[in-house]
């Protein structure tokens, strides 16, 4: 089936008309995942952040109390809300939060919420940034995790195959619009950055703890940031409380493991005291410590943590170093 | 919430939607163990217990208005558990402020738990310093409830001074009750009126000389402490495997999402606090 390229906006408009659609959408030069409100959506290049926020705000109230009443209130709501343009990289990273929020033992509650409502229409990439390497992490440009809908660019626009029966409910929507006599066929895209990484890279690194080259690696590092705020995968959160007199609300929101105090305990001890710690911590879980409980990277090639670091530091770049280490 | 196994990859706990929302509860009991620490005794607002933990489990007590953080229960009760706190900085000074009949806010129980099936039919060995009984202390209080179960206990437990010894009521006149169960106290420095041993926990569990052979040993404290009684238990013959700590970490969720608690591919929350000294082997050193 294929979509027509003049009819994407009507079809966006179909789905807007009942729930929340984010898209992304060119807004001051960049690439955002915003609520879709008619127009042009920009297809070309990585959004310039992931749409993580959909299903993990940057802060989020949890539940609201009045200390003097004893009352506790849960602030829950989520809305139904269909992400469109998702490529196969920052779909694959829902999939390894999804690891995280929902199993080991307990779902997240504000998670669960806002995924239960989330359909993913996902668009295939058939051109890949400089910066990406989503192969090298074993994800398929045009085929994308957790796609309720595939989509892929072609000729003339756009192919259309519902994977689940969410993605069914939304492809009857666009009955009308479709060429179903279509045979168009996405081409097979390769990432323009290839790293080789070995079988059972992540024994490697959970072995070279000790090793030397971490002083190396790290020493560029600022401390910013920066890498984890951009990243779909970085899930660490802080929770706090806002009080006002005798009320309050508790609220989480990112944090970073690349921050000094993130780890540090009430009596002041710090067991990753320095960037060196930190920035270990943060490649050996993208490459090593989800990999040993999930059996998948947690890293998923998108390579904004490439484009975005001040410093310049480079994860696919620290992966080759690692290689070498005998 | 439930007292379900947690660490069941498989399980998927269906008793509370959301295990992020603390219940509202009142503190009951105040006791002053020493100086600087003191046991909350904490119920539901309708007279119930908040939850039925394990012994070793965490749970994450939050002072409305001010924050939270994850304390290990200490006891529980028909219809109550506490935790016992060392005043360590806002949120613990704000603890200590406290008076019974305040309402405080508590989720949990959190993390895996210590071996008490493991250590049927077996003699233990607890050994603890300073706070780091108050664990311990949980452990204890199981094998003396189920004590055709465990063979002979020892405790073995050290502090500053005597002021500064925790649960007196249990260590002087509860636990030497008890039968077949041993109390060995210690205080670091002689002091007027203390005719016990004066020795720092390493050196007077070396005096002890316990034999390994079918005994299991529970050691909470001081991560100093801890490194210098195990050297002096692996002297004795005893193997890692058979050596049982708790780790502390800073956590926030308790849950194993909100990243923070990690030690290599491990949660202290959610597959600790618990572990054997050979476990901990295992583990990266990031502790
Ligand atoms: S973006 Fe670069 S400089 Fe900033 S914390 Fe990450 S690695 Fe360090
Ligand atoms: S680590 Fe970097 S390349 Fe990998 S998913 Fe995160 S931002 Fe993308
Ligand atoms: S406290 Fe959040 S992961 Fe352990």
């Amino acid at each position: 089936m294929l979509l027509p390229k003049e009819k994407l906006s009507e079809a966006l408009g179909a789905l807007a008309a009942e729930a929340n659609v984010i898209a992304p959408v060119k807004w001051e030069g960049d690439v955002f995942f915003m609520p879709y409100k008619g127009g042009d959506v920009c297809l070309e290049g990585n959004g310039k952040l992931p749409p993580k926020d959909v299903l993990f705000p940057k802060t989020e109230k949890m539940y609201s109390y009045s200390i003097a009443k004893g009352t506790m209130t849960e602030h829950n709501d989520a809305a139904a809300t269909i992400l469109f343009g998702v490529r196969s990289c920052d779909a694959a990273s829902i999939e390894r939060l999804d690891k995280v929020f929902l199993e080991q033992g307990y779902k997240d509650g504000f998670y669960s919420a806002k995924r239960e409502g989330l359909a993913v229409i996902a668009m295939g990439c058939d051109k890949p940034m400089a910066t990406c390497f989503c192969t090298s992490m074993g994800i398929d440009p045009m085929k994308a995790e957790v796609a309720d809908v595939q989509m892929c660019p072609v000729e003339g626009g756009f192919t259309v195959e519902a994977v689940t029966e969410k993605g069914k409910e939304i492809v009857k929507k666009w009955d009308s619009l479709l060429d179903k006599k279509s045979k168009a066929k996405p081409a097979k895209v390769e990432c323009s950055l290839n790293i080789n990484v070995p079988e059972d890279f992540e024994k490697k690194l959970m072995d070279m703890f000790e090793s030397p080259i971490w002083d190396d690696v790290t020493k560029a590092c600022l401390g910013c940031a920066c890498c984890t705020y951009v990243c779909p995968t970085c899930y660490c959160f802080d929770i706090n409380q806002d009080v006002h007199g005798d009320e309050g609300t508790a609220f989480r929101c990112w944090d970073s493991c690349m921050f000094s105090d993130y780890t540090r305990m009430a009596g002041g001890h710090n067991p990753r005291p320095s960037k060196k710690e930190r920035l270990r911590n943060r490649y050996l879980h993208k490459l090593a410590y989800y990999k040993d409980r999930h059996g998948k990277y947690l890293c998923v090639g998108c390579g904004r943590c490439i484009a975005n670091c001040p410093a310049h530091l480079d994860i696919t770049a620290f992966a080759e170093k690692a290689m070498e280490v005998e | 919430m439930c007292d379900h196994n947690h660490n069941d990859p498989n399980h998927v706990c269906t008793c509370s939607d959301n295990p992020l929302v603390p219940q509202v509860c009142k503190v009951i009991k105040i006791t002053a163990e020493t100086p600087d620490v003191k046991t909350f005794r904490i119920q539901t607002l309708d007279g119930k217990k908040p939850f039925a933990p394990m012994p070793g489990q965490l749970a994450m007590i939050s002072l409305l208005g001010v924050g939270e953080a994850m304390f290990s229960i200490t006891a529980q009760g028909e219809d109550w558990i506490e935790s016992s706190i060392k005043r360590t900085g806002m949120l613990t000074d704000a603890l200590h402020e406290m008076t019974e009949g305040q309402t405080i806010a508590v989720r949990g129980p959190y993390g895996n738990h210590f071996p008490v099936d493991d250590c049927k039919g077996k003699d233990i060995l607890f050994i603890g310093g300073g706070i780091g009984l108050a664990p311990v202390r949980s452990f204890i209080r199981y094998a003396i409830e189920h004590r055709e179960d465990y063979g002979h206990l020892d405790v073995l437990y050290g502090s500053r001074s005597s002021a500064d010894l925790v649960f007196k009521d249990d260590l002087f006149e509860n636990w030497p009750k008890v039968e077949d169960l041993d109390v060995h106290l210690t205080i670091d420095r002689p002091e007027e009126g203390w005719n016990g041993s004066v020795a720092f926990v390493p050196a007077f569990l070396e005096q002890k000389a316990f034999d390994p052979a079918g005994k299991k040993v529970v050691l909470c404290g001081p991560p100093i402490m801890i490194k210098f009684c195990l050297q002096s238990l692996l002297k004795m013959g005893f193997s890692k495997e058979n050596v049982i700590t708790t780790l502390e970490m800073r956590m926030k969720c308790g849950i194993g999402k909100c990243g923070r608690c990690n030690i290599g591919s491990k949660y202290v929350c959610l597959d600790g606090p618990v572990f054997t000294m050979s476990e901990l082997d295992e583990l990266p050193d990031e502790k």
